[in-house]
């Protein structure tokens, strides 16, 4: 074993599903699916914590109205646990633990009747917020996060996207995404920002084989494989008055938010901003005449 | 021209064989045969190389064989150096087999019965009971019961703990230890079974004093043994073990597949033994010896795995820190050794290798000299063996801030075993009575060029060639000498 490897020793994987994908336009017509990408996602899990023996998982999901810590629970009931059919135990546990809790979010859920965009970026915040408790704990421990969604055109989360990319990016966490929907730029960008993959698949049906290719490789070992080449990124900014992409706009100079409309005061910082157009017309040097 | 051969025999160094080593010197009638439990499959997949891993998984789910050139593909070119070794383990270990294509290409598919049992290591049977009925059905036929560790059962009375756990797998450890080391508190505990004196001689870590009546008595290996750190030594003593198990009429297969499965089970946990046959009962009561396993009463029915046992499939080197055993030993810039015990065996150990000074109740000190660190060396330990040793049992207060020992001391210990090693072997041929300095000077540069060359000298026209090399050098000589002469 060489020392590279000695470093890599623990790698923690936060895994944010988003539960409210079944409403998904793309999955809609075929409602056994959504149950697939569950089983998809414990299995990739199992692969990843089957890698090593020191390897951490953790599991968040989100709705449209909440989000819910998974795995690993607070408190592990391990009393009634037993091995079954010679499934590895703590793989045993995982599974029934995902499954339990999923099940609860979802019966939850059923009741309200919110249409909107799944919390996202809070289920991504509350990933970041345990991956730095793990690093605390434990010294050189590599941590990524991967995002399995169906909705990312989430724009009104535009400012909470972003803090949350750039500090996965200084806490030197990659940021995956598996997006089973329509193309999403935002979270294009945050896995451009923090060196993650981004990956659409063209089948959802083989979610698992996608998520065993593109997205267990460790970012070390990810040069050495071949993998698909970088999509090309629109780093188009929503503005802050209306959550839409603006190609062209106008950048407050204090505090730097972007509007797509010009307002005297910034909406963000209150800053006065003077009339444009009307630039000061500078006064006209009286010159001594020339004797 | 003279030729000569320089040979010396090295000092024997212990090798504590990682398990692909152990698996690869396995026939392979019996690693297929391994391959038929999940936790062996796991235990073996924990232990290939990283991009072997993926590999694995990717064809996990591929039913097809695949041309040998797409998988190729999926590492990028400027690594091929490690695609050849991944290709080499994953044949060697037979994780994966070769099968032709049509059209005269060779694919590559997994191992069936690895491939099968990794997928219920990773999914459980349930849902692969459907898809595959049939094979599963030949399994449990296979088996007659499926015996997974822990059928159903009620929970112990009297349930032990980790720390308990952890005290009596390290107590019954020490007592292996001690009785190598032959000190005194050994008597007092009862010592080792015959069973495992016969194991420790197989391993030629002690041996037979044919004069002393046959009592047993430390070898240099055995010295090199005691330093190891605990799972190393367990890992080395259960491959010694498992030499021994055919010639005991235990199946070595269903040993290891035991064992695999002890090692991915629950610390402070219990199973069951039902359903055990009775070679795995007479294995189960060996480990129990060793502190592998703890059960309250020979036919309690059930027994808790110990720290030792889970550490086992973790290979060596990447286990944590033994919590239960905090460090006590104190090392200063004055070759002074403190060390906060008050066991005897750690005394003894510490004794290997420094001149002890003074032995208080619960404080031993000795003072490390060229002298001590040199007999030790002469026994056989090396420099990394002492400095582990002392890094490993580190009082916490060292600990606290890097480097953990003084570097000096590590440099001088260093320095000491380099003194004895001024001279390095290297196996080779001699040429020289060369007949004009131009020839000496030809033959010189032609192995310097193949890099071959160990040492010449000009003065007295003598070149030395390695082995390897000496055929290509004499060709050569042989060639160029006729053209001269013609």
């Amino acid at each position: 074993m060489d020392t590279s490897e000695d470093l890599t020793e623990s790698s923690l994987l936060v895994v944010v599903l988003d539960v409210g994908l079944s409403r998904a336009t793309t999955l809609r017509n075929d409602p056994a699916l959504a149950g697939q990408v569950l089983e998809a996602v414990i299995a990739f899990s199992n692969a990843h914590m089957m890698m090593r023996l020191k390897n951490l998982l953790a599991l968040v999901a989100c709705d449209t109205e909440t989000t819910e810590w998974i795995y690993p629970e607070s408190k592990a009931d391990m009393s009634d646990l037993r091995q079954q059919d010679g499934q590895h135990e703590l793989f045993n546990e995982l599974e029934r633990t995902v499954r339990r809790k999923i099940a609860q979010l979802l019966k939850r859920s059923a009741g309200s009747n919110s249409k909107g965009e799944s919390m996202l970026s809070g289920a991504l915040g509350r990933a970041l917020c345990y991956v730095h408790r793990m690093q605390q704990e434990e010294r050189q421990l590599n941590a990524r996060v991967l995002v399995v969604t169906a909705n990312g055109q989430s724009v009104s989360q535009y400012m909470n996207f972003m803090n949350v990319f750039f500090t996965a990016q200084k806490q030197n966490v990659l940021i995956d995404v598996c997006c089973l929907g329509p193309e999403s730029s935002l979270l294009q960008q945050g896995c451009d920002i923090t060196g993650g993959q981004y990956f659409r698949p063209p089948q959802p049906q083989g979610l698992l084989q996608y998520l065993l290719w593109v997205f267990l490789p460790e970012p070390l070992l990810r040069n050495k494989l071949a993998l698909p080449p970088r999509v090309k990124v629109d780093y188009r900014a929503a503005c802050f008055c209306h959550r839409e992409l603006v190609d062209i706009g106008f950048v407050c100079s204090v505090c730097l938010s972007i509007v797509c409309k010009f307002s005297p005061i910034c909406t963000t910082c209150h800053t006065l901003f003077k009339t444009p157009g009307t630039l000061p017309i500078k006064p006209k040097r009286k010159k001594a005449k020339l004797v | 021209m003279d030729e000569l051969v320089k040979k010396t025999p090295k000092d024997k160094k212990i090798n504590c064989k990682n398990l692909h080593d152990y698996l690869k010197t396995l026939t392979p009638d019996v690693l297929d045969r391994l391959y038929n439990h999940p936790a062996t499959c796991l235990a073996v997949f924990r232990e290939l190389p990283d991009i072997a891993k993926h590999y694995v998984l990717r064809l996990l789910f591929v039913e097809q064989s695949l041309p040998q050139e797409v998988v190729a593909s999926w590492v990028s070119q400027a690594y091929s150096k490690e695609l050849l070794e991944v290709v080499g383990v994953l044949s060697e270990l037979r994780v994966w087999q070769e099968t032709s294509l049509t059209g005269g290409l060779v694919g590559r598919i997994l191992n069936p019965t690895f491939k099968k049992n990794m997928k219920i290591a990773m999914n459980g049977g349930q849902d692969l009971k459907k898809m595959f009925s049939i094979c599963y059905k030949a399994i449990l036929m296979f088996r007659g019961k499926p015996w997974s560790l822990s059928a159903q059962m009620e929970a112990d009375a009297k349930p032990r703990d980790i720390p308990f756990l952890d005290k009596y797998a390290s107590e019954r450890w020490e007592c292996v230890l001690h009785y190598m080391v032959g000190s005194q508190q050994q008597q007092q505990e009862g010592g080792i079974s015959a069973d495992a004196v016969r194991i420790l001689l197989h391993a030629g870590l002690m041996k037979r004093d044919e004069e002393d009546g046959g009592s047993t008595c430390i070898t240099k290996e055995g010295f090199q043994f005691l330093l190891l750190d605990t799972p190393a030594q367990v890992w080395y003593f259960l491959l010694q073990y498992l030499d021994t198990v055919e010639s005991r009429g235990m199946d070595l297969v269903s040993c290891l597949a035991f064992l695999f499965q002890l090692s991915f089970s629950t610390l402070g946990k219990d199973y069951s033994t039902e359903g055990m046959s009775e070679s795995l009962l007479v294995f189960l009561q060996h480990l129990r010896e060793f502190g592998l396993v703890y059960q309250r009463k020979r036919k309690a029915g059930r027994f808790y795995p110990t720290r030792l046992a889970l550490d086992i499939a973790s290979g060596k080197g990447n286990v944590a820190r033994n919590s239960s055993h905090p460090g006590f030993i104190v090392v200063e810039t004055n070759y002074r050794v403190y060390a906060y015990t008050e066991n005897n065996l750690q005394v003894a150990l510490l004794g290997i290798f420094t001149e002890l000074l003074l032995r208080l109740p619960n404080l031993a000190v000795g003072v490390l000299t060229r002298d001590s660190v040199r007999q030790a060396l002469r026994s056989g330990i090396t420099a990394k063996q002492i400095i582990d040793f002392l890094r490993q049992h580190a009082h916490p207060e060292m600990l606290k801030e890097p480097p953990t020992l003084p570097l000096t001391i590590v440099d001088q210990i260093q320095l000491w075993e380099n003194e004895r090693e001024r001279f390095t072997d290297s196996e080779g041929v001699l040429y020289n009575q060369f007949l004009s300095q131009s020839d000496y000077a030809v033959l010189r540069d032609h192995a310097k060029t193949l890099d071959v060359l160990i040492w010449s000298n000009d003065q007295r026209r003598t070149v030395v060639v390695t082995k390897e090399g000496h055929e290509e050098v004499r060709k050569f000589w042989k060639r160029f000498s006729k053209g001269s002469n013609m």
